[in-house]
């Protein structure tokens, strides 16, 4: 019936899920540890054939990686995974390392989740206990909700996706759902994370409306009093969390959002005028470039961007004249004096933009 | 297609060869179809087969390393007499034939962003016990050439191998070390220790190869040369001299020579000295590069020596001579490698270095 090939040796309990169930072996072969999952082919085979197939092709770094497959002749199949070492993220839950270390989760989740929706895919299953965090600090996304269906097969074989995490619409009869309910599932994982628990209106069957604004009340615990999610996060997992799926961001847009947060305040210019060098950092915000009665203009550094915040005369950035509120292009020159004057008649100030880079 | 097979060859019943992806000094390389998964994979055979027992350990060592920098080990097949490697197929090229054979050096910037993923490569493999031993431009893998998409380290097990050829070359003395064609790719990036005692070699030696590719990188050429010459040099364990340009220019100054700082750190004789790798992650996690993709083009004119336009396969760039890096001259019809902002009339292009023309 299910004899795996013999490179792969039992080495613990097999664990039963609700539609699968996981061995833990060891590969004789390449000495080192696999999971495999015994999944049961459903009425919808094909799609879930397709599914693998994408999973398969995907390459991300948050999502377990495929090795081999077994075909069994009970219309059973055996993914053979990577072994993650570490705990999930509900049984090893820890309040968050930092404002810091809250969003580089969150970021490296929807990562995973961003990987997993551009090859077509909807996870269908996630939460803390399907996200594991390896020895090297790389979150991996596992345990796809493969054999689970949609449409009217569900309230055969069961409920799909798991209380508290499930989006709204999958208590419908006739649950139809899209991409939209692992951005639910994200919102919910993402206040697991941050407080340890789900509220009441998440755990209620089916999910209550969380209160207006819930995420800008959530304190990360640094110091004596905690740190306050930034308002565009706030705002995204919130809407994450909406009852109409229509109202929910993409996981990129979330997963963008988290990415520009994690560089608060760590952005650098560097600004070289006349060949001597000078920092525009968080320590030292802003600017002022003026070049007698031609032109002047201030800038300044927010946490997040560099902007024009007052200008008058002539200015140029990168050959176009800018105004306040004009946001500075990565690298570019500022040249006060307009192209009309003789070169001699100009300065120019080189503004070279950069950030530390995130690598996982 | 050279080495034993030929395209269409089935290995173990289910890797198909496609086409041959380039060799090494140990081993024919190519890409395969994996025909159960349906998924493109790099399958490795050594090319002497008296190794291949140690291909056996090394496809073991190679697999304990799980890391986005660092080359996945899917499987290890024997065929009648053959054994093969079933890797993650990289679509790219290593670094000497994607980055250094057109252009020598690198800006700043991209040599950072090189830097801070081969250290997290090396720095995950050291966490699992394992050390590379022959790191080098043709064992990193660049995706995305210049824009250097996914960089990651490869032929960790083959390493050990080599090593053994490397032990063989360093105890027959310089002699067989210049006729050894992997001991002569090797050489320039070979730790003091590696070539004086050979088998009592540490991670410390990863570390001094990162430095010594950091090195090439930054600078256009390998710290100790190449060659005889180079062995002298790297045993002798005067720090080499860093070339002027690296701080000539402003612009690149500060960021070039916090790199070198740390490369020269890493090329102290004596290995206790060194960082180790999860201090270069650190050092490397701090410093602001910007990360932009680049793109190539050919130089339509400069006037004044002070600027100019960059031909492009869509619009014109603008570019400014003090936006170049390295020692190369910039003149028309020269080719560069750019990252470009918006501006306007033109995008305007930094930093900007010059290659060699593409071989047709």
């Amino acid at each position: 019936m299910r004899t795996l090939p013999a490179r792969y040796q039992p080495s613990g309990p097999t664990v039963h899920g609700g539609m699968s169930s996981v061995a833990f072996c060891m590969d004789k072969v390449l000495e080192r540890p696999v999971a495999v999952k015994f999944l049961q082919a459903t009425t919808h085979r094909r799609r879930m054939d397709d599914e693998l197939a994408a999973l398969l092709k995907m390459r991300s770094k948050h999502v377990v990686q495929i090795y081999d497959l077994c075909k069994f002749s009970d219309n059973y199949i055996g993914i053979i995974q990577e072994f993650i070492d570490g705990k999930d993220l509900f049984e090893s839950f820890a309040p968050p390392n930092g404002i810091d270390g809250y969003y580089r989760q969150l970021w490296q989740i929807a990562s995973g989740i961003s990987d997993i929706h551009a090859v077509d895919v909807i996870h269908r299953d996630i939460k803390p206990n399907n996200v594991k965090i390896d020895p090297e600090g790389v979150i991996k996304i596992f345990d796809f909700g493969l054999a689970r269906d949609a449409g009217p097969a569900a309230a055969t074989v069961g409920f799909v996706g798991t209380p508290g995490f499930a989006a709204p619409e999958l208590y419908a009869t006739a649950a139809k759902f899209t991409s939209a309910i692992d951005v639910y599932a994200f919102g919910a994982t993402s206040l697991f994370m941050a407080t340890g628990d789900l509220t009441p209106e998440l755990k209620a069957i089916p999910p209550a409306p969380l209160p207006t604004g819930y995420f800008g009340a959530i304190r990360i615990p640094t110091g004596k009093n905690g740190t306050a999610l930034s308002a565009e996060v706030v705002r995204l997992l919130d809407a994450c969390l909406a009852k109409n799926p229509n109202d929910r961001p993409a996981i990129t847009e979330v997963r963008d959002a988290l990415a520009r947060h994690l560089l608060f305040d760590r952005h650098q210019a560097l600004v070289v005028f006349r060949g001597s060098p000078s920092y525009l950092n968080a320590a030292n915000r802003a600017i002022a470039l003026r070049f007698g009665t031609v032109g002047s203009v201030d800038i300044a550094y927010d946490g997040l961007k560099f902007a024009v915040t007052a200008a008058s005369g002539e200015v140029y950035i990168n050959n176009r004249p800018v105004a306040t509120g004009y946001q500075l292009p990565g690298c570019c020159v500022v040249a006060l004096g307009s192209p009309a004057r003789r070169n001699n008649e100009r300065v120019f100030i080189t503004f070279d933009v950069s950030h530390p880079e995130i690598v996982v | 297609m050279s080495g034993p097979h030929g395209a269409g060859d089935v290995i173990d019943g289910r890797y198909e060869i496609r086409s041959d992806v380039g060799e090494g000094g140990m081993q024919f390389v190519y890409a395969a179809h994996d025909k159960l998964i349906g998924r493109m994979v790099a399958l490795k055979t050594p090319k002497n087969k008296s190794a291949t027992k140690r291909f056996k350990r090394s496809a073991i060592v190679a697999a304990k390393v799980n890391h986005p920098n660092v080359a996945k080990t899917l499987d290890y097949v024997r065929d009648g007499t053959n054994r093969y490697l079933i890797e993650e197929l990289i679509e790219g090229s290593d670094l000497q034939d994607a980055l250094l054979h057109r252009s020598g050096c690198l800006d700043p910037y991209s040599a950072a962003k090189v830097f801070h993923h081969l250290a997290k490569g090396v720095a995950a493999a050291h966490h699992a016990g394992v050390v590379h031993r022959d790191l080098k431009p043709t064992n990193v893998m660049v995706v995305g050439g210049y824009s250097l998409n996914e960089i990651k380290i490869t032929d960790f097990g083959i390493a050990k191998m080599a090593n053994e050829e490397l032990i063989e070359a360093a105890e027959g003395g310089t002699s067989t070390m210049t006729t050894s064609q992997t001991a002569v790719g090797a050489l320039p990036y070979m730790a003091p220790e590696a070539i004086e005692t050979p088998r009592a070699v540490g991670s410390a030696a990863d570390v001094w190869s990162v430095g010594a590719m950091m090195f090439h990188l930054l600078s256009g050429a390998p710290p100790f040369g190449t060659g005889l010459a180079a062995v002298r040099r790297i045993l002798d364990g005067t720090p080499p001299p860093t070339p002027a340009f690296l701080t000539a220019n402003p612009q690149f100054a500060s960021l070039a020579k916090e790199l070198m700082d740390v490369a020269l750190q890493c090329l102290q004789k004596n290995p206790d000295d060194r960082p180790m790798a999860d201090e270069i992650v650190t050092l490397c996690g701090m410093l602001c590069y910007s990360i932009e993709p680049r793109a190539e083009g050919v130089i339509r004119r400069i006037d004044y020596g002070a600027y100019g336009f960059i031909e492009t396969e869509g619009p014109d760039v603008f570019f400014h001579t003090s936006s170049v890096y390295g020692p190369r001259l910039v003149q028309v019809g020269a080719n560069v490698i750019f990252a470009s902002y918006d501006g306007g009339g033109a995008r305007r292009a930094h930093p900007v270095v010059v290659v060699d023309a593409p071989q047709a």
